[in-house]
């Protein structure tokens, strides 16, 4: 009985740290950016859906949809005035860029999310779940909610998936991200290339963002743990590694379940963590990362 | 560009004269403050001579200052040990913390020492949180001892530990062991050809990085009168020293100090507009960085040829 | 005697690659040798080996008699063995005085201050090399050649027994490779034992002793350079063996506008010249070459011309200037190059990396031409669902030329197409090119070192040397007119 709650609830929230990881994963594989603004972008979108659904009447539909959209543009205006000045700027030496990216990315997510908290306040704010009731799986009462969390990540990953085997555009993207020299010289503007994933990145951080809304509530606060906890599951699954972060997303997501129901929820991320260290001292290149 | 000796000269004036501060006129309030900031200032320093001159980002310098401040807090708190043992033997559990962690992680690369320093801390705060029937919690741990009642003697304890520590890791990283820390941390391969062992000199960089972090830590929570995970070990604490390094400008040593003094002084003046002081900061240190890379004080200490 | 540095069945692996194999040779006291081999031989690999920056799987390095091989670097240094790197990175924050006095620092972490004698052996030393002038200026501010008498001092400051130099003249004017050779020869004088690693027996021959010379990771060759250069195996390596090939029909080659005019052009890297004043003209139809040595600065022209790097000068592609445009524009407008490190995508197929060059025409157009390529090369269809990065080399070189050709380019630019490739390779390819000159009207600018592969499709060649065109003419004049250079 026990088991089985713990198999379905670790399930959704597993799906959902794979949504968000994966795009986190995913502009690191294509353009080697860590954006540790992730945290304050899934919780824009949390919380404009919580506005949007709830004081302006749209309804969890239409609340989730505009949520997921200014998720989008956070993320394009992140690449438009952080990331991107960065990777220009002919001031900053090359071998510096990265600490240049993470320190501004960081800055920008601080300034976002005190925007979220000067207007919003930092109450935690849960979204108009999309689907209300109750099921009973084998005896368990599992919010029907739940069941549509779970539902949506995965089908929002099958797209993804579908677009990057299936389509020019996102061949070209895996294609970035294995060679951007080789990808020039077939002309593709590298460019495109880019606003492309940081618009996948923004719908799939959005989705994440306004489904863990819905299911545990967010508050502008939970922007530093949000982007650690998809570092750690990036990073635990290789660094660049789409199949590697979902992975461990499940890892993730079931060891915090499993230490929130059997020992104790105030330290459901220690054993992530000590995983991590582990992960980072014997294979530094993650469980399926290539070095 | 300025020589180190009249760096040295020059730095060693600053400090005499915010000595005397407290005669100016200055109020308590505002003591307090640049008390915090000095202490700051050492921490952003510390990590400025890891990233600016060895080349590894720590992004966990609260992980040291924390394991500093609670073995210097938890040693007065429960045995009663005078301030003047609790201090030092912080902060020698601080580099001592800090080689188990460094001994191994400095044998990754790129991002990977700067995550391992980023999950200890991580885990350093859980631990504090599980054992809280010791530790004090999230609440934290009331210290019976204080270093000084008087905002003055406070302010002069901070102002001497930050400037001793900024003259000597100055004076450190323009020495010929900061010229060979700098080799390594630029070129480890070409540096190692030259016949120098790069892990040992990072391994020394960090020492010194988790001495000065964990002494000014030990001192911050005597100065506070309590050690909490918010204080001391909090990641945005750590954020806020790395902010203030690269503000100050990397490289500099000294910047760690000015960019700290800024922050807690820019915070300061902001108080009006409340909880948005946060974002004006946060903004202005993003423009610094796209437009300024090289810190506040970029201009007139590092050397680059033109 | 015995050798200062003993080099014994030395084998490196990557992965399934073995880049070093079975290496064996030594340099004794006052002796110059020369290691060579084209890109990709193993010969840096053999010089971070010996260094200890990379491991060894198998195999010994003795210095002086001593075993240093697993050493860490550092060990090996102080055991008395100095880098001269080929690009340096100074400490760009301190003075070229004060990047001297480093090398002459004790590894100790308890010596704070450099003592007096220090500062006067680093002015010495500078004196040596010949920064005498510049010695409180910062680095950023020096000629590049400056920047190489640096390096050299910092290897001169270590005092090393064994001295490895890597491409001691690349990017160097005439005169200051005069110079550095001076500088290298004192070496000799003192007693050392110099190791010069280069891709060429010709930049080194006035200097070596001796010369190694290595091929795929093993040794091919080994004796004075005139023995080295008249050996079959070396001259079929850099030369490339007789390939047969059917003469063509001529073309007409009349005086109509060039497809490609390349004016004037000149490409710096930081402070060292890549390409000086470089013009050419291709015509419609028309197959060029342009050879050199290694470092000559081919795949900078190239590349100058796929607009990859920044340039000086004006190049123009069907009329129309190209500057100001993206690489990937000039590549969809069908000037489009197959590098000479393939680029290819390695985790994706051969059949997704073909894909990927056809992206930008209709899906029907794009089958045709991929049957039509798998028909040239027909081992691409066999290898269709295949990672690209799991083919040999022979493969993935015919695969980033049926990618090139994939765009249908009107201008196809190859460049060193034979690199580490086998001569029953070479000849697949050469005939392959054959076919694509008999039976389409594609224009082709192909660089090699390999004088062999690059004449006999040539209507026209150029020869480029140290930055610069020094010989234009028709392929059958070469041999008698420039041919000396290219060994």
């Amino acid at each position: 009985m026990k088991a089985l709650q713990i198999l379905i609830d670790g399930f959704a929230i597993s799906s959902l740290y794979a949504t968000g990881a994966i795009g986190f994963t995913l502009i690191f594989g294509v353009s080697g950016v860590l954006n540790l603004s992730h945290g304050s972008i899934m919780v824009t979108a949390a919380v404009v859906a919580w506005l949007v659904a709830g004081s302006f009447g749209a309804g969890p539909y239409g609340g989730a949809l505009i949520g997921v959209g200014a998720s989008v543009i956070v993320s394009l205006v992140t690449y438009g005035i952080v990331v991107r000045p960065i990777q220009k700027s002919r001031a900053i030496a090359r071998e510096e860029k990265e600490i240049f990216v993470l320190t501004g990315t960081l800055l920008w997510g601080i300034m976002v999310q005190e925007v979220i908290a000067y207007v919003f306040t930092n109450n935690p704010k849960t979204v108009l779940p999309l689907i209300g009731g109750v099921v009973n799986i084998l005896g368990v009462r599992t919010p029907r909610t739940e069941i549509a969390i779970a539902a949506i990540a995965w089908l929002a990953m099958g797209l993804l998936w579908l677009l990057v085997n299936r389509t020019r555009g996102g061949k070209a993207l895996m294609a970035a991200a294995i060679n951007p020299r080789g990808l020039t010289l077939c002309g593709f503007e590298l460019g495109s290339i880019h606003l492309l994933v940081w618009t996948i990145y923004g719908v799939l951080a959005g989705i994440a963002g306004v489904l863990l809304g819905s299911f545990l509530g967010v508050s502008s606060d939970n922007a530093g743990q949000l982007t650690a906890s998809a570092f750690s599951i990036v990073v635990l699954g290789g660094l660049g590694s789409v199949t590697g972060s979902l992975v461990a997303a499940y890892v993730v997501g079931y060891l915090e379940s499993l230490t929130a129901y059997l020992v104790n929820p105030s330290i459901r991320t220690v054993p992530v963590l000590l995983l991590l260290v582990i992960v980072v001292y014997l294979r530094p290149q993650g469980l399926l990362g290539r070095r | 560009m300025m020589s180190t000796p009249k760096t040295l000269l020059g730095t060693a004036a600053v400090i005499a004269l915010m000595a005397l501060l407290p005669f100016a006129g200055v109020g308590g309030y505002v003591l307090g403050l640049m008390t915090s900031a000095l202490y700051f200032g050492v921490f952003a320093m510390g990590w400025d001579l890891l990233f600016g001159f060895a080349g590894e980002v720590n992004f966990g310098p609260s992980f040291l200052i924390g394991v500093g401040a609670y073995t210097a807090g938890l040693l007065n708190h429960y045995a009663h040990w005078p301030i003047i043992a609790c201090v030092p033997v912080g902060a020698l559990a601080a580099v001592v913390a800090g080689l188990l962690l460094a001994v191994p992680a400095l044998r990754l690369s790129g991002p990977y020492f700067g995550l391992v320093t980023l999950v200890a801390v991580l885990l350093l705060q859980n631990v504090i949180v599980i054992f809280a029937g010791f530790t004090g919690g999230e609440i934290g741990l009331d210290l019976p001892d204080v270093l000084a009642i008087s905002s003055r003697v406070n302010y002069w304890y901070a102002l001497g530990v930050a400037g001793i520590v900024a003259l000597g890791l100055f004076a450190l990283s323009r020495s010929a062991v900061g010229l060979i820390l700098q080799a390594s941390g630029q070129d480890a391969i070409e540096a190692a050809a030259l016949g120098f062992n790069v892990v040992r000199h990072k391994l020394a960089a960090f020492c010194i990085s988790a001495l000065v972090s964990g002494l000014a830590g030990a001192m911050l929570v005597f100065y506070l009168g309590t050690v909490s995970t918010d204080s001391v070990v909090d990641i945005s604490i750590g954020v806020q020293v790395i902010i203030a390094a690269v503000l100050g400008g990397r490289r500099t040593i000294l910047g760690g100090a000015v960019g700290a003094i800024f922050l807690i002084v820019a915070g300061e003046l902001l108080r009006p507009v409340g909880q948005l002081s946060t974002f004006i900061v946060s903004a202005f240190a993003l423009l610094v960085i796209l437009f300024f890379p090289g810190g506040l004080l970029g201009r007139f200490i590092v050397r680059e040829g033109a | 005697m015995t050798a200062l540095l003993e080099v014994e069945g030395l084998t490196k692996r990557f992965g399934g690659l073995v880049a070093v194999k079975d290496v064996s040779f030594s340099v004794r006291s006052g002796e110059i040798v020369g290691l060579i081999g084209p890109n990709g031989s193993g010969k840096s690999t053999v010089m971070k080996l010996v260094m200890g920056i990379e491991k060894p799987n198998t195999g010994s390095v003795r210095i002086e008699g001593e075993e240093v091989a697993g050493w860490p670097t550092h060990r090996i240094a102080r055991a008395g063995v100095g880098l001269v790197f080929q690009h340096s990175r100074p400490l760009h924050r301190q003075t070229v005085l004060e990047n001297i006095m480093l090398a002459l620092l004790p590894d100790s972490l308890l010596r704070l201050r450099a003592g007096r004698e220090v500062v006067e052996r680093a002015r010495a030393i500078a004196r040596r090399v010949g920064l005498a002038n510049v010695l409180d200026r910062f680095p950023a501010t020096l000629p590049f050649a400056d920047l190489r008498r640096m390096e050299l001092a910092r290897a001169v400051a270590r005092d090393p027994k064994v001295v490895l130099v890597d491409e001691p003249f690349a990017g160097l004017t005439a005169a200051e490779v005069a110079d550095f050779s001076a500088l290298i020869r004192t070496f000799r004088e003192a007693g050392h034992a110099v190791l010069l690693v280069d891709h060429n027996v010709k930049g080194v021959a006035a200097l070596v002793d001796r010369i190694f010379a290595m091929y795929l990771g093993e040794r091919i060759a080994e004796g004075s350079a005139e023995e080295v250069m008249r050996d079959e195996t070396v001259r079929r390596v850099y030369l490339g063996g007789e390939i047969a090939h059917a003469s063509r029909p001529a073309r007409a080659t009349t005086d109509e506008a060039p497809l490609l005019e390349v004016s004037d052009v000149s490409v710096f890297y930081g402070k060292a010249q890549a390409l000086e004043n470089v013009s050419l003209r291709i015509r419609k139809g028309e197959f060029v070459s342009v050879v050199g040595l290694n470092g000559a600065g081919k795949t900078t022209l190239f590349n100058a011309i796929s607009g990859l790097v920044p340039y000086q000068g004006s190049i123009a592609f069907a009329a129309r200037r190209l500057a100001g445009r993206s690489a990937a524009t000039i590549a969809r407008q069908g000037l489009v190059q197959c590098p000479e490190s393939r680029e290819l995508f390695g985790d994706m197929t051969v059949r997704e990396n073909l894909e990927l060059g056809g992206q930008h025409q209709s899906p029907g157009s794009m089958a045709e031409r991929r049957d039509w390529l798998y028909s040239l090369f027909p081992i691409l269809r066999e290898r269709e669902g295949q990672a690209a990065r799991t083919l040999s080399g022979g493969e993935q070189q015919m695969l980033a030329i049926a990618r090139a050709l994939m765009m249908r380019p009107q201008l196809l630019i190859l460049d060193e197409p034979t690199l580490g490739l086998a001569p029953v390779i070479l000849e697949l390819l050469s005939r392959a090119l054959e076919t694509l000159r008999n039976t389409t009207d594609i224009t082709v600018l192909l660089g090699e070192q390999n004088v062999t592969f690059a004449l006999p499709h040539a209507d026209r060649v150029y020869v480029l040397e140290h930055a610069r065109i020094v010989w234009e003419g028709a392929p059958d004049r070469l041999a008698e007119e420039a041919g000396a250079g290219l060994l």
